[in-house]
């Protein structure tokens, strides 16, 4: 699809079993994408591909691309991104987190690549991964091609577990281990759901995720 | 004088390392103990004993919360009733607010006391009411916790969060360090406007600093994990001023 000069495209997609968008950007226009997957079947073992491809063709564009997976059991869950800027001028803004317990299996693969005519571009991609199990697993392929010399890019990717020290802080307050580990959990998931622009949708989730950590 | 918290030749370890070799102390209800030392001694260690941190071992001895057992408690049931500790360096917990952290503590410890949740008006009300007590600004409520707090800030966040929980025994782990006079000060009235007949203090501090605002009825020095010496106020100015060379 093609976003028109000027216009903005924006779009929450919630627990979808795989969202593929191939869009282009003329000039000035503005896309906002929100990928949630929270409520994956626990059982079943769902294999989720999300690929979303952007190309901004036009000058000073806006792509923001927001993605959450919280995956249990056996889920997996890819989503790749592809953003080119292909002239300058123009921003774009990723982020990207995995929660992932049990033998759950994540994967980011993210690539951004700016032109050689796209100057005074502003980009930037984040992908932070919470494990909450010992056995599930994450993998990060972020690929950076940067062809201007005057921009602005950064890129970063993380994997870690639950901090132990803030558990404890918690619990020194009279916090059980469970609830601790919740609200930080929680506190983890709500960067991305607060970029939801539809507050009835943002609360509806935001109220969901209280009570999803076992 | 009705004991508040005994420790019973205490021994403690931390990755195989033994740090505490028996410490015993016994602390009656309404009083200050100033516990002091070189750095090394084990002052840590013991507060983090007390509060049940999981990476330290007790290798033997018993320790007593007005009879009961504090050992075998997890460290959120510690705190509950009534163990607070004011940590040497708070934790910064982003995207977890001051008011929902807070609110959640203090609803845990009401269920403890078999007590009902505040509403949000009582218990919005309440933070008003401390953290004037500690010149804390009103924005806090809707900060992280500690998150991007300066130093004196993070201190005087402990304390308000004593204030808020109302604890038996408030252990202050080198509440003093990295605070400047007038914060120090503020931290020291609130201190001291929450003492009461029934709750005591355990005061960790390698200065004699702090003991000018807080007034310790004892002080206990502290080397090589066990107490070897006990005084009164009088014995934190004579190790400052001859310091700790002789133990």
């Amino acid at each position: 699809m093609r976003v028109s000069k000027g216009d903005i495209f924006e779009r929450v997609f919630i627990n979808e079993p795989g969202v593929n968008l191939l869009i282009e950007q003329e000039a000035g226009s503005r896309v906002k994408i929100v990928i949630v997957n929270l409520e994956i079947s626990k059982s079943r073992g769902l294999e989720v591909s999300n690929n979303i491809t952007i190309s901004q063709l036009g000058e000073g564009c806006s792509t923001e691309i927001y993605a959450l997976a919280f995956l249990h059991g056996s889920d997996s869950v890819t989503t790749e991104t592809h953003v080119t800027h292909a002239v300058g001028g123009g921003t774009s803004v990723q982020l990207i987190k995995f929660v992932l317990d049990d033998n759950s299996r994540g994967r980011f693969i993210g690539d951004l690549k700016i032109a050689p005519d796209a100057q005074q571009t502003e980009a930037h991609q984040t992908n932070r991964n919470l494990l909450l199990s010992e056995t599930a697993e994450m993998r990060t392929q972020p690929q950076l091609e940067i062809y201007a010399d005057d921009v602005k890019a950064t890129h970063g990717a993380s994997t870690g577990q639950l901090d132990e020290s803030a558990l404890f802080y918690m619990q020194q307050r009279g916090i059980d281990k469970q609830k601790a580990r919740q609200l930080l959990v929680n506190a983890f998931m709500k960067e991305v759901l607060n970029t939801i622009g539809d507050e009835r949708v943002r609360e509806q989730l935001l109220n969901s995720i209280d009570g999803v950590v076992e | 004088m009705k004991p508040l918290l005994v420790i019973k030749d205490l021994h403690a370890s931390i990755g195989g390392k033994e740090i505490l070799k028996g410490v015993n102390l016994v602390i009656n209800e309404g009083e200050v103990h100033a516990i002091m030392g070189p750095n090394g001694a084990g002052k840590s260690t013991l507060s983090a004993v007390l509060t049940g941190n999981p990476a330290y071992e007790v290798t033997s001895g018993e320790v007593y919360l007005r009879g009961q057992n504090l050992l075998t408690m997890e460290p959120e049931v510690r705190a509950r009733a009534g163990v607070f500790l004011s940590f040497q360096y708070p934790v910064e917990i982003p995207g977890v607010s001051m008011t929902n952290f807070m609110r959640t503590a203090l609803n845990e410890k009401r269920a403890y006391e078999g007590k009902e949740p505040l509403s949000a008006k009582e218990f919005l009300a309440l933070m008003r009411e401390k953290k004037r007590m500690l010149e804390l600004p009103d924005k806090l409520n809707n900060r992280s916790v500690n998150e991007g707090f300066s130093g004196g800030e993070k201190k005087k966040n402990e304390i308000f969060q004593m204030a808020m929980l109302e604890p038996c025994l408030a252990i202050l782990d080198e509440t003093d360090s990295g605070l400047d006079i007038d914060a120090l000060r503020i931290v020291a009235e609130g201190v001291n406007k929450l003492k009461t007949p029934q709750n005591a203090s355990i005061v960790i501090t390698h200065y004699q600093r702090l003991l000018d605002y807080i007034v310790p009825d004892f002080v206990h020095v502290l080397a090589d994990g066990k107490i070897v010496k006990t005084g009164d106020k009088t014995l934190a100015l004579e190790l400052e001023e001859k310091g700790y060379e002789g133990f």
